[in-house]
């Protein structure tokens, strides 16, 4: 593929394809993307009947499917997720509140596209974080097994260098929102509250 | 200067720094090598990393204990460190591979550092007429009085009409060399300068663009004064008067007119006999400030993007909401950290729908066994002849060697073309190799790899063969002997 595509048409194939196989980038996708730029309508009512939406971030430069939300009304026949949820164990949830805190100052602080954290600044981030008791091996073993399951989520990408760097992929700032996050803060305060309540302190079984 | 503020400047200036830091020679060297004598912008990680690692591997060479004992990556990670701030450490857009770019604190220290350095001469008549036309240039322009201004149009013109008067008169007053030599250094001065202080300009642009950033950031009012506080200020890196500077500096560069002019000018004073030694980088400096500017132009043309990005009042709310909840997360987690029986889980969405093409795999293909037979072959004799394979064809040099010589003895060189057409190629390619292998003390073989020659000819299968090869010509010795 050259540098530079060819101008051809729209065509609505390449932009729901590309979506389908996973998220468009401006950068990685340039065809895929522009495709996708033309075609929104069309692409927004052609995924819809597969229960899909489609979130276009212009400004970010990415684009990706969501599950249609239920209207909740019943009318409508529901329709089987496409998207599976994934479940997140409690330190991949506090790794990716922390990367989302890392993004957010980033953007605070510099110009720079990009945020790359080392494999040994991620561990520096979350060992805080992490159960105490364990012996250390066993706490970075954790932690390593998160990033490859941040990998794999599309939230981290390596960037294949020694130290096992990887780029906080801005598509993550869409996943870990305000909503998310305050879910998970209002879990974590009920469990800090049961725990700090002296009945319930010592006598869970 | 006060006390506290080179106190001040002793404990925080990066460059100030570098020039206490023990290894300073080594990488002020180093660095002006690689950034500052060719103009280089951002150099990859692997590349600066080797070159450093040639450059150590020289200097410890010179001295029995070696004086610089860690490896290129660590020095370049200390280099690049904030509180270090000697490099920029980055990923540029579109690449996975580490860069650096040397800062303005290195350019800074390097330009103290050959200060130190004598000047065979100094000229000062050079910049004090500078001063003078910077002077005026300022009231002249400054002056709103139509009056005034014609008065000093007149003055200059009378000055110019006697200059003419002089030069019709035969007096024609030739700048001597010693001032000739002093405006020549004040130029490679000023021209050399303007192109590292592009790095601090660039620099400069960077720190506006932070403390913008910080402003947002920390903002407590309301979101119609942010808008406000943020519309009044989206173009400040323009509006400064380093950006209009620039920008001013950039459009004078882009105007071909202009640029043919400086050209012309440049180079007629190179010619100047009492320019002994010029500086070959000066010929081409306007192309390395063009490549400079440029360069500098893309940094703020990055900047105001990503600054548009981020002043995005959606996406402004939604991080200080994230960074609130972050700060009670962080709380809660920490006093949660010594429990392992916390069963939280919690669910995000995947980024992509799950989909599986199981038509897509290849079927199972039965694949055919190949019988391993491990049991040694052995050698076959040593008395079999193995030249036959060598000597499938034979191309005997002797008539061709024969041929050249012949051809020598009328002229003094001979193009391999030539001799082909006159002789033509019987055994192909392992002729036309042969003639290449020739050599005699009657002549000598000159491969002239600028130019090519085509030689064709029919092999014993009657299809045409073109080969392409540098140009070849034999010459005589006795022409060897005479040049």
């Amino acid at each position: 593929m050259s540098a530079r595509p060819h101008e051809t048409a729209p065509d609505l194939s390449v932009a729901v394809t590309q979506l389908m196989k996973g998220v468009v980038y401006r950068d990685t996708h340039e065809v895929a993307w522009r495709h996708l730029l033309a075609l929104q309508p069309q692409v927004r009512d052609h995924v819809a009947v597969v229960g899909l939406q489609v979130v276009v971030d212009d400004a970010e430069g990415y684009a990706f499917l969501r599950s249609r939300p239920d209207s909740g009304d019943g009318d409508e026949p529901a329709i089987p997720r496409l998207i599976a949820r994934r479940q997140l164990s409690l330190h991949l949830s506090i790794l990716l509140a922390l990367l989302r805190k890392r993004l957010a100052e980033f953007d605070a602080r510099a110009a720079d596209t990009r945020l790359v954290l080392t494999r040994a600044q991620i561990i520096d981030t979350v060992t805080v974080f992490m159960s105490n008791t364990k012996s250390d091996a066993r706490v970075v073993d954790q932690i390593d097994a998160n990033i490859a399951k941040a990998v794999d989520l599309g939230f981290l990408r390596r960037m294949g260098d020694a130290e096992g760097s990887v780029e906080v992929r801005r598509i993550l700032k869409a996943f870990v929102d305000a909503q998310w996050l305050s879910d998970f803060d209002a879990r974590l305060a009920a469990y800090a509250q049961e725990f700090a309540d002296p009945d319930g302190g010592g006598g869970n079984e | 200067m006060e006390f506290d503020d080179l106190e001040a400047l002793h404990r925080n200036s990066a460059a100030w720094r570098l020039l206490r830091a023990d290894n300073a020679p080594m990488i002020l060297s180093f660095l002006a090598s690689v950034f500052l004598d060719t103009n280089t912008g951002a150099v990859a990680a692997p590349e600066i990393t080797g070159r450093l690692d040639d450059t150590l591997a020289v200097l410890n060479e010179r001295h029995p204990v070696a004086r610089y004992p860690r490896t290129a990556k660590e020095y370049l990670d200390e280099w690049s460190k904030p509180e270090v701030g000697w490099l920029r450490r980055y990923y540029p857009p579109g690449s996975d591979v580490v860069h650096f770019d040397a800062t303005p604190a290195v350019v800074k220290a390097l330009g103290w550092a050959s200060s130190l350095v004598a000047q065979p001469f100094v000229g000062t008549e050079s910049r004090l007429y500078i001063a003078v036309d910077l002077l005026r240039q300022m009231a002249f322009g400054a002056e709103e009085d139509a009056e005034a201004r014609l008065g000093e149009l007149y003055r200059r013109r009378s000055e110019i009409d006697a200059e003419i008067a002089r030069v019709q008169s035969g007096d024609i007053a030739v700048m001597d060399p010693a001032a000739q030599r002093d405006r020549y250094q004040q130029f490679s001065t000023t021209a050399r300068g303007l192109l590292v202080d592009f790095r601090e300009v660039e620099a400069n642009f960077r720190a506006l663009d932070r403390q913008l950033r910080e402003r947002v950031a920390l903002w407590d009012g309301s979101k119609g004064a942010l808008l406000d506080e943020v519309l009044g200020d989206r173009s400040s890196i323009a509006d400064s008067d380093e950006g209009r500077s620039f920008h001013a500096f950039y459009d004078f560069l882009l105007s071909e007119r202009r640029q043919r002019e400086f050209a012309e000018l440049l180079a007629a004073v190179q010619a100047l006999p009492a320019i002994a030694e010029t500086d070959p980088r000066m010929r081409r400096v306007h192309y390395d400030w063009l490549d400079a500017a440029a360069r500098t132009q893309a940094t703020v043309r990055q900047l105001s993007e990503q600054l548009r990005r981020f002043l995005d009042d959606q996406v402004w709310l939604e991080n200080r909401r994230v960074m609130d909840i972050l700060r009670s997360i962080e709380t809660h987690a920490l006093r949660l950290r010594g429990r392992s029986d916390v069963d939280i889980v919690t669910a995000i969405d995947g980024v992509v729908p799950a989909i599986a093409l199981p038509m897509e795999r290849p079927l199972y293909r039965l694949r055919a066994k190949a019988a391993l037979d491990s049991t040694p072959t052995g050698t076959g004799g040593a008395d079999v002849d193995v030249s036959a394979l060598f000597e499938q064809v034979y191309v005997d040099p002797a008539p061709l060697r024969e041929h050249v010589v012949r051809a020598l003895a009328r002229r003094s060189q001979v193009m391999l073309g030539d001799l082909l057409a006159e002789r033509p190629v019987e055994r192909g390619l392992a002729e036309l190799v042969a003639y290449l292998s020739l050599h005699g003390p009657e002549f000598e073989i000159v491969f002239d790899e600028a130019y090519q020659e085509h030689v064709e000819w029919v092999d014993e299968g009657g299809v045409r063969r073109l080969a392409t090869l540098p140009r070849v010509t034999f010459l005589r010795s006795a022409e060897l002997a005479a040049r």
